[in-house]
């Protein structure tokens, strides 16, 4: 059959139609270009890679310093993450309060009996939430830096803040609705840090902030 | 076409997308290499004003999803285009409800068709008439399949991907609208017209 004299079926002539418009000239396209440019201009990780640009262009160290090797700045998801976890520091630190009336109230998780509150008993309870509050700022500031251990650490804290939030439920009678809420807040702020640590750009990141270390050696025993 | 993990070739959109989540900058790259050609997509299904517009908005929504993006697919346009067409049919629905809001008072007149109206007149800018009003008659979802793969020559597997949809959504939908087409032009007045262009002679 003759080509020319075939007939065009629908999705050819949609095809020749759709030639008449041409590609966009240049400046067509200068004002979205410049509002995308100015959204990257805001990221936070822009902001990071411009503080770390700063910091590697630092004078060399001292012979007798360690270099610090140069680290990744941490994506949005990592940086969402510490959010998270700054978060569930506050919720602990606001349960820690809320916490204080039931202080005594540690019926079988220790002893399996209904203790009287005494100062080390209130004592141990304060110290146990200040310890969970340092642990969240602790893995904020671990996992931003890019280590990997920190999240697979986070991760678990999380599994034993899941059992936690069990038990919380079930002693709603006992301790009130307001611990168990909190509680519950925190778990959230705990789910939140896992799934934002285990995003792909947080892959990524805790993936070349280890390359990173890991060049690290080499770059100081170089000439 | 999806690849496998870790054999990204050093410049092509899966890298480009994975190097912006260190260094945002790199998403330009991403612009610079589509923006053209989502632009012209979206002329063709807007107007060009709107395509400014709309082309500025899907690399922004494109860049706030970058760290979603899934690396095993090395070619981002599917991407793109999955989220240009999700703009274009809120420019639409938008446009729909600012002409009803407009014909709302005092009293609303009857208006034959209004919503095929305002789909002709945010297609017809890139088309002809005749084809603008086949295309109107189609539902979004099928209107979609057939533009992307009539005008951007994706694949059934990257407007799948593009849409959210199974491969064979793609293929019935495909099926549904290019009959519907024809069907149209064969139906109206512009009939003659059509078979005369379809003649190619």
């Amino acid at each position: 059959m003759n080509e020319s004299s075939r007939p065009m079926n629908e999705m050819e002539l949609l095809r020749e139609l759709a030639q008449q418009t041409p590609l966009p000239a240049p400046a067509e396209l200068a004002a979205a270009r410049a509002r995308l440019v100015a959204a990257i201009a805001t990221d936070p990780a822009t902001y990071a890679t411009a503080v770390a640009q700063v910091t590697t262009d630092q004078p060399a160290p001292s012979p007798g310093q360690p270099a610090e090797p140069p680290r990744p700045p941490a994506p949005a998801p990592v940086q969402s993450a510490a959010r998270f976890m700054y978060g569930g520091a506050i919720s602990s630190a606001v349960l820690l309060i809320v916490a204080l009336p039931f202080a005594g109230d540690v019926k079988g998780n220790v002893l399996g009996h209904r203790l009287t509150p005494t100062p080390l008993i209130i004592t141990l309870v304060i110290l146990a939430g200040l310890a969970v509050i340092g642990l969240w700022l602790w893995m904020a500031r671990v996992t931003t830096q890019g280590r990997n251990w920190a999240r697979i650490l986070s991760t678990v804290l999380f599994g034993l803040a899941t059992l936690e939030l069990l038990s919380a439920l079930e002693a709603i009678g006992t301790n009130g609705v307001a611990q168990a809420v909190i509680t519950a807040l925190t778990w959230l702020s705990g789910l939140g840090a896992v799934w934002m640590l285990w995003r792909p750009a947080s892959s990524a990141f805790f993936k070349s902030a280890r390359a990173a270390r890991s060049r690290a050696p080499s770059q100081i025993s170089g000439p | 076409m999806r690849r496998r993990r870790g054999s990204a070739a050093a410049d092509d959109d899966a890298a480009v997308i994975e190097s912006s989540w260190r260094e945002p900058e790199r998403f330009a790259v991403l612009f610079d290499r589509h923006a053209p050609h989502i632009h012209r997509y979206l002329a063709r299904r807007a107007d060009r004003q709107v395509a400014g517009d709309l082309v500025a908005e899907t690399f922004l929504a494109a860049f706030a999803k970058r760290d979603r993006y899934d690396l095993g697919y090395a070619d981002a346009r599917p991407w793109l285009y999955g989220i240009a067409t999700n703009l274009v049919g809120q420019h639409r629905r938008d446009q729909t409800r600012q002409y009803r809001i407009t014909q709302a008072a005092p009293a609303e007149p009857e208006v034959p068709g209004h919503a095929e109206k305002v789909a002709a007149d945010v297609t017809a800018q890139a088309m002809r008439t005749l084809l603008a009003g086949a295309l109107a008659t189609l539902s979004a979802g099928d209107r979609d399949v057939l533009l992307l793969i009539a005008w951007e020559q994706l694949t059934y597997q990257e407007v799948a991907r593009a849409l959210a949809i199974p491969v064979g959504t793609v293929q019935s939908r495909l099926h549904r609208a290019r009959a519907k087409v024809r069907q149209v032009l064969a139906g109206t007045e512009a009939g003659a017209t059509y078979e005369e262009l379809t003649k190619n002679e």
